[in-house]
């Protein structure tokens, strides 16, 4: 993670970023059971506030694109279960190995988006690891 | 954007790599999930096995017994399958069929046997029933046809004869899926390549089945469990060509006499 942005947020602005991480965070809470839904909850936020500031911006867009992998990664392993639970599929080492993977992946989600919000608040700049580099290829100044 | 590029190959490499590092781990023996399983299909086998057995006349023939069982010895010998779990059974019917119920239990019905022209047809048919117990389609099947659940209240005694009674009819005249039968089928051919036994007379047995059906209902048995008869023969015949320079029956002409005079004693 790095932290140099362009200008000096205001408080305001840094709220609504630290917002932004906020609603992702509670939507990665309530959509581990159905992964849709963080994507749906940051979709909102994200198209609310696409026209607030550059800050605001880049913030809820890193946010947004950082549910994207999680969606993915969860919802693969939601309808794995769904399968063994009312399928033909049985468990086996490689499901439990995804299981883990997937929990180890949500809880660094989960902590790099705590730590955001932090961060965000004190209107310091977090910039992640490929979702930063992503975001400042998408949203322009 | 190079870079952008870079990190989702790390980023995804990393995930692929956690997951593959993480399923090398045995953690079905860590959690011991797989005796759980293998004791409830252990239980559930007993239990239906038990019901079955009473609804139906065994032949308990000794001559019979031992022909049936060197046929299975000598496949499960060639093929490291621990031969103690599987329990042969003959049934007396004229009907042609033989399936296999959890826990291992092969049931073979005596109109099989003697409908088969030659030994290794019958091989060729147990080969493919001792497949399913190995590749684990009977529980697969139940599970999806009855549900985890249902099978489980089964091995409590809460499961009622009525459930056992479907249970065993699902096992005894319902096919597996497609994709499950081929896999038997294939694995069936390597069983027999591995002991040595030809599996061309499989898949004439197949032909003959579907040839037969419109005359006489006995074939429906087998048959009805395993549609699309002569397809199969086909690629069981693709699949085991040129495999074997000289395979050896499944039974000497003795053995396999005593075995046809005694199936329905």
């Amino acid at each position: 993670m790095e932290n140099n942005f362009e200008y000096q947020p205001s408080d305001h602005e840094a709220e609504k970023a630290s917002n932004s991480y906020l609603m992702s965070l509670i939507a990665l809470i309530a959509g581990m059971p159905l992964p849709i839904i963080n994507l749906i909850a940051s979709l909102i936020f994200f198209i609310g506030n696409r026209k607030g500031t550059y800050f605001v911006r880049w913030h809820c867009t890193q946010a947004l694109l950082s549910q994207f992998s999680v969606l993915f990664i969860n919802s693969f392993g939601f309808w794995w279960t769904i399968s063994i639970m009312f399928g033909p599929e049985t468990i086996s080492s490689k499901y439990i190995g995804y299981i883990i993977t997937m929990l180890i992946f949500n809880i660094s989600e989960f902590i790099a988006t705590i730590y955001s919000a932090i961060q965000t608040r004190k209107g310091i700049h977090v910039k992640w690891f490929f979702y930063g580099n992503l975001t400042n290829l998408i949203c322009k100044a | 954007m190079k870079k952008v590029i870079f990190q989702f190959v790390v980023l995804v490499s990393l995930f692929f790599g956690l997951w593959f590092a993480l399923s090398s781990i045995n953690w079905m023996s860590i959690f011991k999930i797989e005796k759980l399983t293998d004791d409830t299909e252990i239980k559930i086998g007993k239990t239906v096995w038990d019901l079955y057995k009473k609804t139906e006349k065994e032949n308990k023939n000794e001559k019979a017994l031992t022909a049936l069982d060197s046929i299975v010895d000598r496949i499960c010998s060639k093929n490291n399958i621990n031969r103690e779990t599987i329990k042969v059974h003959i049934i007396i019917k004229d009907d042609i069929n033989a399936f296999a119920m959890p826990g291992g239990h092969l049931v073979v019905y005596s109109g099989l046997i003697t409908a088969s022209d030659n030994p290794d047809e019958l091989a060729g048919v147990l080969a493919h029933e001792i497949s399913h117990i190995e590749l684990g389609h009977v529980m697969k099947k139940l599970i999806k046809e009855v549900g985890l659940s249902v099978l489980i209240s089964m091995t409590s005694g809460n499961g009622g004869g009525e459930t056992i009674k479907q249970v065993s009819k699902i096992l005894s005249s319902s096919a597996f899926d497609r994709k499950l039968e081929k896999e038997a089928d294939i694995s069936a051919v390597e069983y027999m390549i591995n002991a040595n036994i030809n599996p061309e007379p499989l898949a004439e047995f197949l032909y003959k089945l579907a040839e037969n059906k419109k005359d006489e209902t006995s074939y429906e048995s087998w048959l009805s469990t395993h549609p699309d008869s002569k397809k199969r023969a086909e690629y069981i015949l693709a699949y085991s060509k040129n495999k074997l320079k000289n395979p050896q029956p499944a039974l000497s002409d003795t053995s396999w006499k005593i075995l046809k005079e005694n199936a329905a004693d």
